[in-house]
């Protein structure tokens, strides 16, 4: 499964924990943090791969708000157990995670990434780090076996102190990607292009510069 | 003893002993609490006994552990439900882990006869369109890949739909994904027993396992584990109630070994003495157990210690047997006195056969048996194998003495007068809480077992304990119809804040009748095709990807509607059982409330359907009054022919007023310091009360046969000294019992012959002639 997180690919080993703790020193934010994000949803139901963008946040008190503007405007609050979803013109729905186990988890992970917490991750998943002088891959695995049957791994891409694209893959081919930056403009580039572009962060780094 | 009597004695013996083999075989000692609570005379009563004892709710268990962190404790209650739900002993395990009950896999086309989603409007194309919106949001969401399994099938999410609207409204709080009392200190549990709640020994094995099993779980967590629930009450009383019983038994006998042998000094006395409250109780015993199916134990415990009077009368024998005339004359003379009182006696307790409470008719039976037996063989056994006793009462010293002192002291007629207006003072100046109404206090349950049952009740967050509303009908669709009648009104109900929320089954199984209406207003293929096509094209999703939806909804179009045999062995059957149930050929459904706020609005609901609406506290206190009501007129009737029986035997007035004197005032005295003291009157002080009368019935005739003659005077108060002195040995254990019933049957008999004795003793006795 590692030799599947591109860098591994050419031959590199992966770091153990000492470049675990480390990068997550470097990756370390006091809330309230914000980043805007543009995802992807690939899905065997859809005609085209959905695009959705907007910001993501965690709040100084503990919230993490997802608020998506395009297509539809919704915002989901995450607020400990306790799920609020408002969508444009409809009453707020509130639902709980005590209920949806494996949500939480993906929820969980989404948190500790913006947070840059890490240690709390390797509860629910196995984490891989692989480290380039440019630029890191970590990769988790859930150890859950209900979510593990759905969803293969994610693997989070980034350079530096930031994180800057995650992938989700599912088991039946599906996924999303996540890329931590501004919506672009213009038309929609296939899967393959995006997963280049989400897995070179230097290079699309460069290009942005 | 001659030869006759050793034989006489031996043939008693024997008897005895088969009497005790075959009550051993033959007795069966139930649990059922409900023995002891009136029976019910109208349909909300009936329910509220039934609600009481034979619902899967009544089956429930409560268990909370407490212990040193929520997150030791989340893992030990994980760990404790897995064990628990491997055991065949409980129907259901539920800590907050288990799933809510959802539609089974194999019904789920029926969604579409169940959701009440397309109701208002039936589902076209403008639906479609705006759940294929919604559902393209969702696709946008984290959620996403968790929904993608089933949009196919389910595009406006009826199975969500109906899952949350079968949630318990209000779960537990939880941590860590089991339930937690809301200050987060003590993990909740919820289990179901298969064992009826009043079968003590199945709920006592259940009981054991619960303990085995949490001992493993726990290992070294210091934590501990507490259960409620009804179930657990019936081990608790039977097992408290033996255990009382086993040691108040000791403590009496080794009492009155004690006393006889000091009053009569000979332990052939103290042996013989026994012999007919032996009797008594294996005699009643035998009747109850011919008479009923079941005896209740605390009827054991309770109809010993009322047949324990029985022990009076072999004393009123030997203390009046004299070395110069034959043990059989003594009997003679002693008798008119001792029968008189067995008779009384006996009439008394009548008034509890015809209670109409299982239990007390039961002790009536018990009791009465058992005084008989004790009075005849008193009169035609025991005098044939008594010897001749060592010394008379009549020539002892000290007796002679108190005699005396007695003799000196004052008649205070006047308390005849006083202690009426005493009582009738003290009445006044409390007259609120006169009865105890309140069915929860008339069970042998402690109340700090009720008072911990109710706060785990609070935090599991259970429906409503007091208020239900229920619907009847010759058929289960019936019911079910009524049920939905009742979804608008009580859905305003919930609006305006009336009631929180509720829960009833229709809401898992809808009426044939509903399900037909839904079943037809669904589209039919091809239209739904079409519609679905035009939705899909607008949308982001791909063309076709919503066949299975198609094929679920025509599916839908070909079932029947579902039935409660579709449901068996399903999460859902388990709420129906407790919902939906028939009785004597009758249907009738609950409906759980949630908060309730305004009981009034409710019930105003009630009166305008064909529901019942149910206030069990005050339907439970009508049946308590009623049920006194009842047992005060067979009092009444009783205390009449009692009086009847005095007025013959002794005929002349002032003997009669004379006799009856210090019972009557005794009874005022009993009320008015239980009044005083602020204790309400229940049908256990009424028993009480018979009890105390009996006793004072006794005392005073005894004092008023010896007459004036100095020297019966002295046997009488020698009987009666050693009768009260053991009556009062017992009745001062029973009043330290646990046991609320036996408490206060204590308190009162306690009083009952302190105050009968004593004022036989001033008002009853003559004075000696000089």
């Amino acid at each position: 499964m590692l030799l599947l997180t591109g860098r591994s690919v050419q031959g590199q080993e992966p770091e153990a924990a000492p470049g675990l703790a480390a990068l997550e020193q470097r990756l370390a934010r006091t809330p309230p943090v914000s980043t805007e994000f543009v995802e992807y949803r690939f899905s065997h139901l859809l005609k085209r791969p959905l695009r959705s963008s907007g910001t993501l946040e965690y709040r100084a008190d503990g919230v993490m708000v997802r608020n998506v503007v395009t297509p539809t405007r919704e915002t989901t609050e995450v607020d400990g157990e306790q799920v609020r979803i408002t969508r444009a013109g409809k009453a707020t729905r509130t639902m709980s995670l005590q209920r949806a186990p494996q949500l939480r988890v993906l929820l969980g992970s989404f948190r500790a990434l913006l947070e840059g917490k890490l240690t709390p991750l390797q509860r629910d998943f196995e984490l891989t780090l692989s480290e380039q002088p440019t630029h890191w891959t970590l990769t988790l695995v859930p150890r859950d076996r209900a979510l593990a049957k759905h969803l293969a791994r994610i693997v989070v891409h980034g350079m530096d102190d930031k994180p800057s694209c995650l992938e989700a893959l599912e088991r039946d081919g599906d996924g999303a990607l996540t890329l931590f930056t501004a919506a672009p403009g213009g038309p929609q580039p296939a899967r393959a292009e995006l997963e280049q572009a989400c897995r070179a962060p230097a290079a699309r780094g460069a290009a942005a510069k | 003893m001659n030869r006759r009597g050793w034989v006489l004695l031996a043939a008693w013996c024997g008897l005895l002993a088969l009497g005790l083999f075959w009550v051993q075989t033959h007795l069966s000692v139930s649990a059922d609490l409900r023995l002891f609570m009136p029976s019910p005379r109208s349909e909300e009563q009936r329910l509220l006994i039934q609600n009481i004892g034979e619902s899967p709710a009544s089956r429930l268990l409560l268990l909370a552990i407490d212990g040193p962190g929520p997150d030791e404790l989340a893992a030990l209650s994980k760990r404790y439900a897995a064990a628990l739900g491997a055991r065949d002993e409980f129907a259901f395990v539920a800590n907050g882990e288990q799933a809510p009950p959802v539609m089974p896999d194999k019904l789920l086309a029926y969604r579409y006869l169940i959701t009440d989603s397309f109701d208002a409007a039936p589902l076209d194309e403008p639906g479609l369109v705006a759940a294929l919106e919604e559902r393209a949001a969702d696709m946008a969401s984290p959620a996403a890949g968790f929904l993608e399994e089933w949009l196919p099938r389910d595009p406006t999410l009826e199975l969500l739909h109906l899952a949350q609207r079968w949630q318990p409204r209000a779960e537990p709080h939880q941590v860590d994904g089991v339930w937690f009392a809301a200050d987060g200190k003590r993990a909740l549990l919820l289990v179901q027993t298969r064992a009826a709640a009043f079968d003590p020994d199945g709920q006592t094995r259940a009981l054991g396992i619960l303990q085995e099993l949490f001992a493993q779980a726990r290992g070294a967590v210091p934590a501990a584990l507490t259960i409620s629930g009804t179930g657990y009450f019936s081990a608790v009383i039977r097992n408290r109630t033996q255990y009382e019983a086993t040691w108040f038994g000791s403590l009496d006998t080794i009492g009155l070994v004690t006393l006889l042998w000091l009053a009569y000094r000979r332990f052939v006395f103290t042996v013989l003495g026994a012999l007919p409250l032996l009797t008594a109780g294996l005699a009643g015993l035998t009747a109850v157990s011919l008479a009923f199916d079941g005896v209740h134990g605390i009827t054991i415990a309770f109809g010993f210690t009322l047949i324990g009077v029985a022990q009076d009368y072999p004393i009123h024998l030997f203390s009046h047997l004299r070395r110069d005339e034959t043990t059989l004359t003594t009997a003679r003379k002693v008798w008119p006195p001792l029968a008189t009182g067995v008779a009384s006696t006996c009439i008394a307790y009548l008034a509890f056969l015809m209670s109409g409470v299982t239990g007390l008719a039961q002790l009536a039976c018990l009791t009465i048996t058992g005084l008989l037996a004790a009075g005849l063989t008193t009169r035609f056994l025991l005098p044939r194998i008594a010897p001749l006793p060592g010394s008379d009462p009549a020539r002892s010293a000290w007796l002679a003495r108190l005699n005396q002192r007695i003799e000196g002291l004052p008649r205070p007629y006047v308390l005849v007068v006083a202690i009426p207006l005493a009582a009738l003072a003290v009445f006044a100046w409390r007259p609120e809480g006169f009865w105890e109404n309140n069915l929860s206090k008339l069970t042998p349950v402690p109340p700090e077992l009720l008072k911990r049952d109710a706060e785990l009740r609070r935090e599991m967050a259970t429906p409503d304990l007091r208020y239900l509303l229920v619907a009847s009908g010759a058929t289960q669709d019936a019911v079910l119809a009524g049920l939905e009648s009742l979804d608008q009104p009580l859905d305003a109900a919930v609006r305006e804040g009336a009631i929180g929320s509720f829960e009833h089954a229709a809401q898992y199984l809808p009426s044939a009748a509903l399900q037909e209406k839904r079943r037809a207003a669904l589209p039919e293929a091809a239209a739904l095709r079409t519609m679905l096509a035009t939705a899909t094209a607008q949308s982001p999703f791909a063309a076709d990807v919503f066949a299975p939806f198609l094929a679920d909804v025509e599916r839908a179009r070909g079932l029947p509607p579902l039935t409660r045999a579709d449901l068996r062995d399903t999460p859902l059957d388990l709420r129906l059982g407790s919902e939906l149930f028939t009785r004597d050929g009758h249907w009738y459904g609950l409906v759980s409330l949630y908060d309730v706020h305004d009981p009034q609005a409710v019930a105003k609901l009630a009166r305008a359907g064909t529901v019942t609406f149910l206030d069990l506290k005050a339907a439970s206190e009508q049946l308590v009054a009623a049920q006194r009501a009842h047992i005060l007129v067979c009092l009444e009737i009783a205390a009449a022919l009692l009086v009847l029986v005095i007025v013959v035997t002794l005929r002349r007035w002032s003997r009669v007023l004379r006799v009856l004197a210090p019972m009557i005032l005794t009874t005022l005295v009993i009320l008015a310091i239980l009044r005083a003291s602020g204790v309400s009157l229940s049908l256990f002080h009424l028993i009480s009360l018979v009890l105390a009368a009996g006793l004072g019935l006794d005392y005073a005739l005894f004092f008023e046969h010896a007459a004036a003659d100095p020297a019966e005077q002295q046997r009488t108060l020698h009987a009666l000294l050693v009768c009260s002195a053991t009556t009062l040995l017992v009745f001062a254990l029973f009043s330290l019992s646990t046991v609320p019933i036996l408490q206060a049957i204590g308190v009162t008999v306690s009083l009952g012959v302190l105050s009968n004795f004593l004022l036989a003793l001033l008002l009853t006795r003559e004075r000696a002639k000089a």
